[in-house]
Formats: structure tokens, sequence, C-alpha cells
């Protein structure tokens, strides 16, 4: 039988892995909806956390919540154990073993007539109802979701139960307190569930109440699953993270996580500033800054223009220079500069913010799950697989990420179990840097060399258009070539794949640091070269103007038009190049990342694919399909975050192109992964918390802050453009709404914080809480891993005991009688006394104690049943060895056992 | 409220069979419901085949050793009492299950019973161990030739190291409790509707 399954599962396995492998049409189908987020319950990051969480309690079984049938259960013991309690001193005990038999025996006796009298309690209470309750009863009974007969029986067994313990409780040998505790407890049962024994409103309004709860938890779970759903893209992401493992869907899970930082941004940008300025400003063509210059007119609509963001483009609300200095707009008297440089400082307090909080939450996450390191692979055989799901295409998910997470978890062993020649690694590694140090200097110089070039250029007329984008190009390819370049001859190094990504994503981070700052450097070169010109502008246009009102050959009694507004002379506007730069910029980024995806990664894939019909050897074997690039396409993303915190400022509608583009790359690349890349060689497990990418892109964000803060700090803006424009310094039109609007005590509060006498020491302030927080962090850390390395040394402990206890219960045990009823018994006693947490050690100790004679008995049938244990060894002989408990559970299984004929 | 009754009474051996499994009646009437809507012959009793059709058991790499487990010392049909014993396995563990009575056996829900029903399924050959080669089919299941078979064997005597204790080479049925410990099999292993 089991012969032919696998065979059958194999043929099975096999075409699945065809068309995995396949490549394009037909995985790229696949990417249907399932029913329910049930394949993979394992996500990093901070969106897909929750909903993972949740689709893991739904894959658990839908078991009614937990905690409350705990509790009452916790409850129940404590009572039986009361029980107990009372139990010995009524009746006498000579020895000690003894006694603990007899609390045993007599606590059976004790609950079973308790319960009979119960029953008949109830019976008797049931006939006294009248009738048209007991026919509600049955029915609601018959009803059956409501209130079962069962359910009620056992909730009047609790009530009775607990009046029991009232009544009882003065005579209770407790401390007060417990006594009060135990009191309200009781108390608060009693009234919570006497309801349903109660006369005819009672019951009928508590049936209600558990109707009312149980539709409230079906509730619940259906918002739950509502609210997974809601999640965006967690369906593609996870049928990425099945194939491809937790690294790949890592960067997918960032993106995502992106995408919802950037659309608030895009509120705030679009909410605060573009449209306000659209329905309350003044409207195209009105004055020179919202204007199409004379001399640009023509060729303003031509796409060539506008592709390089001139012409009507840059004249439009998407960019800085657009804007009026008016302190106020429309009838809603908005203070638009304000908002302006009030939504410039948001947008980096919001993603300082927003960055910094997803790095706590994910540290937070990362110390509370300790090492729980052990069984994994037992875990993974014994339950990854989910027995719930029932589509095909789901188990087929279910399959692919059952493989991906062994393999990761093989991955991760090999590399702990590794060993090798550590000086030819050291060298290998030395050398793998030296290396990558040079192609970092060398493509620093090419970038250096080439913005040089590229400032001769923009002097000369009639560049080519190689000439005019010959930085972009050069970077691009840069970008390009230099992280296949870093990969290979990162793979010298041998590291683990996940310290080896890191390493890349570092090296690949310089690199485009560089890239950046170059591009910064000219860019700035640019803007103070439009800065010294600016002041021979602007005499021209005070000239022209005062010309043309005031020249003599017009009719001096009509008064005369005004210049229009194409035809004043303006200055360059620096800031709106800067914003062009930018955006520019973003989008070549994007063309050139999905034109790599598509020639590379897509057309690499078809051409394996259909040109390995007519080839001469296997395309598929060797370097046949590409890996997903997970380094360069994080640091992509990074970087382009920083373009757009940089650029926002200038190009308030760079935000809104960079939404569109993080949602069309969503899209794009889920589609390319699916249908062209294949897993990595080495699937690996990404860390759980990507604190690292976090922490790149809080460096990038804090590496745009300082142009941004330089430009608004120390460049005066132009003087007839944007919304600062006639101001000495943008700041300064914090200084303007104070003095203007707000009332003199405040503004000389302003002046009184703004002293550097009061910001030096506040600056040293915060460093000092800096410092002393650190502190305290390192040594609640300290604190945390000696507790840890004390309850390793613990279990340490433990185990040798276990194993010395083992050994004396198999030579005790070897000739015991074996009989799976007491057996079964036994273990029930064991199972009762679990719940205190020191019990479960001993309940494990116990099992452990019967192993040996267990494992060659056929099925797990175990223990000893005669009442020669308690006999043939004395009680207290193995107390000391510190477990008490499982010292009870053999006493009292064989006490049961020896007790046991006379019933 | 009629009709329950009548299908109830079509059920033989309920009360016996309620005892036993700890099932309400009105759970019972929906199994039976269900075991007649899987018995498409009317033969009174379900065979492999039968059990074949369910659609989530032929996708599951162990479906064939959960039908296989409802078919015990090599018979070759199940009825009702047996279908439901099984199934009883899965039935969420409450509040009263934990009212121990001694002289009943476990109930069928217990941690112990439906760990043992899951390390029935690896034990292919129910000695009473799951051996490495076991281990080994049941991975094959599993992850299929994705993975090299050198992998595949790394990964079973992983486990087998993991989860042995004794040094036998093999996982005995308190090695597997063992190393389950920490899983929450009580709620894992419980079907919702099955009260």
């Amino acid at each position: 039988m089991s012969h032919q399954v696998k065979g059958l599962k194999e043929e099975a396995r096999g075409r699945v892995k065809g068309r995995a492998r396949s490549g394009s049409p037909p995985t790229g189908n696949r990417l249907g909806r399932r029913p329910s987020s049930k394949q993979a319950p394992k996500a990093q990051g901070t969106w897909g956390r929750r909903g993972a969480q949740r689709s893991q309690k739904e894959c658990a079984g839908d078991s009614p919540s937990p905690g409350a049938p705990q509790r009452k259960q916790t409850e129940r013991r404590r009572l039986r154990e009361e029980l107990g309690k009372q139990e010995p001193s009524k009746a006498e005990g000579t020895s000690e073993g003894r006694r603990k038999r007899d609390k045993r025996s007599s606590f059976k006796e004790q609950t079973a007539p308790s319960k009979k009298e119960k029953e008949i309690l109830r019976k008797e209470k049931l006939k006294r109802q009248k009738k048209p309750r007991s026919s509600s009863l049955a029915s609601s009974s018959s009803g059956g979701e409501s209130l079962s007969e069962e359910e009620l029986a056992r909730i009047l067994e609790q009530v009775e139960e607990k009046k029991k313990l009232i009544a009882t409780m003065r005579s209770k040998p407790w401390p007060m307190a417990k006594k009060l505790t135990e009191l309200r407890e009781a108390q608060e049962f009693v009234e919570k569930y006497e309801g349903a024994l109660g006369k005819g409103k009672g019951k009928r309004l508590y049936a209600c109440k558990m109707l009312m709860a149980k539709k409230w938890v079906k509730f619940k779970r259906d918002f739950d699953n509502f609210k997974t759903q809601c999640i965006p893209w967690e369906m593609k992401i996870k049928d990425i993270e099945s194939h491809f493992g937790s690294s790949v869907a890592s960067y997918f899970i960032f993106l995502r996580w992106m995408y919802g930082v950037n659309l608030v941004l895009f509120g705030l940008i679009f909410g605060l500033v573009i449209i306000p300025e659209v329905l309350m400003g003044m409207p195209y063509g009105s004055i020179p800054r919202k204007t199409v210059p004379r001399a640009e007119e023509e060729k303003a609509m031509d796409f060539s223009v506008l592709w390089d963001f001139e012409g009507y483009i840059k004249y439009s609300a998407l960019f800085y220079g657009y804007y009026n200095n008016q302190r106020t707009i429309g009838w809603l008297r908005y203070r638009l500069p304000m908002a302006y440089f009030m939504v410039g400082v948001s947008v980096f307090g919001y993603s300082l913010m927003i960055v910094i909080r997803s790095m706590a939450s994910n540290t937070q996450g990362s110390t509370g799950e300790g090492e729980s390191d052990n069984f994994t692979f037992s875990f993974k055989m014994f339950t990854s697989w989910d027995y719930l799901i029932g589509n095909s295409e789901t188990a087929d998910n279910k399959y692919a990420s059952i493989t991906t997470s062994f393999k990761e978890s093989i991955v991760d062993e090999q590399e702990s179990n590794k060993e090798e020649n550590i000086h030819l690694t050291r060298f290998l590694r030395v050398l793998a840097n030296f290396l990558i140090t040079c192609c970092l200097c060398g493509s620093g110089y090419l970038i250096y060399f080439v913005v040089k070039r590229s400032q001769q250029f923009s002097k000369m007329q009639n560049v080519s258009w190689y000439e005019r984008n010959e930085v972009e190009i050069v970077m691009s390819l840069l970008g390009m070539f230099c992280p296949p370049l870093f990969e290979t001859i990162a793979a010298l190094e041998n590291y683990h794949p996940r310290t080896g990504l890191k390493w890349q994503l570092g090296r690949i981070f310089a690199l485009f640091l560089g890239n950046l700052y170059t591009f910064l450097l000219a860019l700035m070169d640019d803007v103070h070269l439009k800065l010294a010109h600016e002041e021979t502008i602007k005499n021209i246009t005070h000239w022209t103007l005062f010309n043309y009102y005031n020249s003599s050959g017009w009719n001096e009694s009509v008064p005369r038009p005004p210049l229009h507004p194409a035809d004043v002379p303006r200055g360059s506007c620096w800031e709106t190049a800067v914003g062009i730069e930018f955006m520019r910029l973003t989008v070549s980024d994007m063309l050139v990342t999905y034109i790599t995806i598509l020639l590379g990664d897509f057309l690499r894939a078809c051409f394996v694919r259909f040109m390995n019909y007519c080839w001469c050897w296997d395309l598929e074997a060797g370097f046949s399909y590409a890996e997903f690039d997970i380094s360069g396409n994080v640091l992509g993303l990074i970087f382009n975050q920083g373009m757009i915190w940089m650029g926002s400022f200038y190009a308030p509608g760079l935000v809104g192109i960079n939404v569109l583009r993080l949602l069309t790359s969503m899209y794009f690349q889920c589609w390319a992964v699916m249908s062209s890349n294949v897993p990595h060689e080495r699937v690996f497990k990404a860390s759980r918390s990507n604190n690292f990418y976090m922490g790149l892109l809080l460096l990038v964000l804090f590496l745009s802050l300082l142009p941004v803060a330089y430009t608004i700090m120390s460049l005066p803006p132009s003087f007839d453009c944007g919304p600062f424009s006639g101001k000495n310094r943008m700041y300064d039109v914090l200084q303007e709404t104070i003095e203007n609007d707000f009332p003199t005590f405040l503004g000389k509060i302003f002046a009184f914080l703004a002293n550097p006498g009061l910001i030096i020491p506040a600056i040293l302030l915060m460093f000092l809480a800096i410092y002393y927080l650190n502190s305290v962090s390192k040594s609640l850390s300290q604190a945390n891993a000696q507790l840890r390395k004390k309850i390793q040394a613990l279990h340490e402990v433990e185990k040798s005991h276990k194993s010395v206890k083992g050994k004396a219960t198999a030579r005790d045990s070897g000739d015991t009688l074996k009989s799976s009823s007491q057996n079964a018994t036994q273990l029930q006693l064991t199972k009762e006394e679990t719940s205190p947490p020191s019990a479960s050690q001993s309940q494990a100790m116990d099992k452990k104690a019967q192993g040996p004679g267990t494992s060659n008995s056929a099925r797990g049938t175990m223990l000893p049943a005669s009442g020669h244990l308690p006999i043939s060894r004395p009680p207290g002989v193995r107390t000391d060895s510190g477990h008490p408990p499982s010292q009870t559970h053999l006493w009292s299984a064989s006490g049961k056992s020896a007790q046991r004929p006379p019933h | 409220m009629g009709s329950r009754s009548s299908h109830a009474a079509v059920i033989p051996d309920v009360d016996s069979i309620r005892r036993e499994t700890g099932f309400s009646q009105a759970s019972l009437i929906r199994l039976h419901h269900r075991f007649r809507a899987l018995d498409r012959n009317k033969k009174g009793y379900l065979s492999r085949i039968d059990l074949q059709q369910i659609g989530a058991l032929a996708v599951n790499p162990l479906g064939d050793r959960i039908i296989e487990s409802f078919f015990p010392n090599g018979s070759q049909q199940v009825d009702f009492p047996g279908f439901v014993r099984v199934l009883a396995h899965f039935r969420p563990v409450e509040d009263e299950d934990t009212d121990l009575d001694p002289k009943k056996p476990e109930p069928l829900n217990s941690r112990r019973n439906k760990l043992h029903y899951a390390f029935q399924l690896y034990d292919l050959d129910r000695d009473g161990k799951i051996s490495r080669h076991e281990m080994l089919q049941v991975l094959r299941l599993m992850v299929g030739v994705q993975v090299t078979e050198e992998q595949l064997e790394n990964i079973a005597d992983r486990t087998v190291q993991e989860a042995d204790e004794d040094g036998d080479g093999a996982v005995s049925f308190l090695e597997f409790t063992k190393s389950l410990e920490k899983m929450d099999v009580e709620q894992k292993m419980s079907i919702r509707i099955l009260k």
C-alpha cells in the first residue's frame, strides 16, 4: 500500500516541480485567489505579522475560545484539591504514603457520590420546574446551539460546588487574603450562572446571554478573517514565500510597508499642499511664475519636453516654483507658505518616527521569542502539514513551503556544523574585501569624472542626448553591473547566506551612497551657479518692468495694460531645477529597474524555456533561470526612498509618482518573481526582524535629511518663484507667522526658546538621557542573559537527575506486568497534575522513567501494574531527588491499583 | 424536532456510542449524516475507496495513512461506531472531560490519545516506534523530489537525533510525546464542529 502511495505521490511531486521549474506560463497564472491564507503561517515584518498569526490560529483548529475553559479547569482543579485537603483531616492517615493514597481514593469516592447526588438534585429540580420550562429546555437543547443539556448540567454542577465553597469558606485553614479572593470568585461565578438555573426570566436571560456570547465569538472570528483578507497582497506574498522562502518574501513585505509609508506621505503632501493650491491658489497663467515663458511656449507641449519634466509640467503644482508667496490664499485664508514649510518638515518627522517605531517593535518581538530551537526538525516533520487544507492548489503551496522550510533548516544546520580551514577563509575574505574596495573606488572615480564632464557639457550649446544624460546612464549601469560583480566576489568569502546578504547589502549601499553623494555635489554646484546668476537676472527683471511702465511713446491718459506674465524675464529658480532633477532620476531609475527585470529575468527565462527544445545541451540544468536579487532590490527600494525624501520638498508631486511606482513594482515584481525566477540554491530563513533593512533605511533617511536641511537653512530662496520668494531664508516663514498670527508674548517665548543658551543645554540633556537609557538597557540585557544561563543550568541538572532515575526505574519495572487499563488510569492521573508549571517537568520525567519499560512493548503500553512498587521502595527514598510530584504519581497510581480489588 | 429524534433512532447503539466517545446527540446525528453521505452504495459500512473521495485527504501527504487509521487490524470496512471512534480523537477537549472518573477508560480525545493517533500515522509498521526508514518515507511524501535523497536522510537523522533519548535509533511514543511537548496538541488536534 504505502509503496504504491509513495509512487503516486512522487509522481505528483514531480509534476509540481516541473511546473515550478518550467517557468513562466503555468506558475504565472497561479496567482489566483485562494480560499484563505492558511498556507504558510510565517511572516516577517510589521504588516504581515498580525495576519499571519491570525492565520496560524486558524490552522490551529478552531476550538472555541481557549481561555475560558482553561480558567474554569484550573478553578475546578483547585476546588478538587481543596476537597482533597479537607478529606484527610477527617480521615486518619498513618503514614505519609498511606495518607496520600487515602487522599486520592477518598477524593475519588467523594466525587463519585457527590456527582450522583447532583444528578439526583438536578433531576429533582427539573421535575420541580413547571411544564413550559422543561419544554423550553428541551427545545433549547434540541435546538442544540444555544444551550445544550450537558452544558446546563455542567454549569449546574459548578454552581453547586461554588455554593458549597462559599458555605464552608469560614472553616478553611487559609490565609485571609486567599479566602477573600476565593470568596469573590465563587460569588461572581454563582451570580453569573445562577440565572441558568433560576426561574423563567433569569433562565431566558441567561440563554440569551449565552447565545449572544456565542454569536459574538463567531463574529469576532469572522471579523479576524476579514481583517486578514484586508491585508493587501497577503496572498501574493504568501505564495512567494512558500515557493521562494522567507528571505524573498521579506523583500516584498518591506515593499508593502514602504508603500504604506508613502501613502501617508502622499496624503500629507497632497492634502495640505497641492490640493489647497490647486483649489484656492491663483490659476495658471495669472502671474509669471505660473506661466510658461514666451521662449518656451511653442515647444511646451512636446512629448520630448514633457518627458524631461520641462514645459507645462515644470510650471505646474508638482514643483516648488509654481507656488505663490501670498501669505494667505482663498476664503479659508489658508496659510500656504507656512503649510508648505510645515509639511516639508513633517514628512521627515513622520518618516523618522515610523522607521524608529517599527525598528523598536521588531526588536521587542525578537527578544520575546527566546530560544526554542530544540526539536526543530521534529516539529517540522510531525506538525508541518495543515490538515484543514482541502484545496489542491493550497496543498501545492503547502508542499512548496514545507520543502522550503526544510531547506532553510538544512542550510542553518549545515552552517552550524561547518568546520574548515580558518586561515584560508580569512585570506579569502581579506582578498574579497580588497577587490570590492577597489571596485568601489573605481566606480567612485568614474562618477566623479562623469560629473565633471557633464558640467563642461552643460556650458556648451547643442549637446547630444547621450552627453546630456551621461551621468544618469553611468550611474544606472554601475547600479546594474556592480552588484552581480560583488556577489561573484562574495562567493569567495563563504559566509552563511544570511550574513552574506548583509555584507552584500552593506557593499552595495556604499556604492549607491557614493553615487548619491556625487550626484548631490554636482547638483549643489549647479545650484550655486544659478544663485550667482540670480542677482543679475533680478536686476534685468526690475529694469524691464521699470522700462515697460515708464517708457515714453505711450498715451499718458490711458493706463497701460500690465505686461503679460509670459513676457516677464525671470530667474532660473534653482529649487524647481533640483526638483526636476530628482523627478528625472526617480523615473529613470524605475524604468531601468523594469527593463532590467524584463530583459534580465523574463527574456532570459523565456529563452531558456523555449530554446531548450532545440539546444545542444540542457539549458535548464546549469546556469539557467535568474535568482531573485534580494540585496539589489532592497537597496534600490531604499535609495529610491532616499530620493523621495530629498526631492519631496522641491517637488511635492514626487511622492505621487513614487506611490505609483511602488504599486506597479509590487505587481510587476510579484509576477516576475513567480514567472521567471527560481528559488535560491540555498534558501535561507530571513532573520526574524528585518531590522537590517530598517537600519539602512534610517541611515538613508538621515543622509537625505542633511542636504535638505542645508538648503533650507543656508541658501536664500529664489526671488521670483516658490512660496518663500522674497524672504531671506526659507524658515523666515515661521518667524513671520509667529509675529503676525500669534499674540506677542508667544513670539517672545519663541525667541527665548531659540536662544542658543537654551538649546545647547537641551541637547546636552538629550545626550545624557540617551546615555542613561543605553546603560540601563545594557544592564537589563545582561541580566537577561544571566537568567537564561541559570535556566539552562537548571535544565542540565534536571536532565542528569532524569537519566539517573530512568535507569533506576528501568531496573525496577523490568519484570513487572503490563496492563493497558492500568496504564490508562495512571496516565490520566499524570495528566491531571500537569497544569502547575513545576509539574510539567515531573510529568515528563515520569514518562521518561517509564520509557525503557515501554519501548520494547508493542503499543506504548506501560506501567507496572502491581502494588509492589510502593512496598519494595520505602517512601522518601526518592523524594530527595527534588521531584516530589512525580513521586506522588507513582504512589497514587500504585495506590489506586492496590485499592482497586475492593471496588 | 420530530425528524431529529427519528434520525437518532436510526443510529444503532446510540447510547453506547455516546458514552464511549463523548459526542453529543446532535453531533452524532450530524456524523451519521456524513457517514451515510460517504457510504455511496448504502452498504452500511465504509470502505477505503469511500474515504478516498474526500478532497482534503486526497491532497494530504498523509492522507492514506489517515484512511488506514480507520481500518484497524487490516479490516476492509468500517461501520459507524468505528468511524465515530476515530473521529472522537478530534473532539475538542472540554471542561467536563477533566472530571476524571477512574472507572471509565481515558476519553478518546485526551492529549495522550490524540498524540497516539498522530503517532500511528507515522508508525507505518505499527511496532510502536518511528524508525528512520519510516521517517524517510513520510518525508518523501511531504517534500517529494525537490530535496535530494542525501538531504532527506540528513533530515531524518537529525529528527531521530533530536527526539531519540534511549539511543535505539527510532522514536518511540514517549519520545514522540516529549518532542511535541510544547505543541498545543489539545487545540490543534481538535475540530470545532465535533462537540
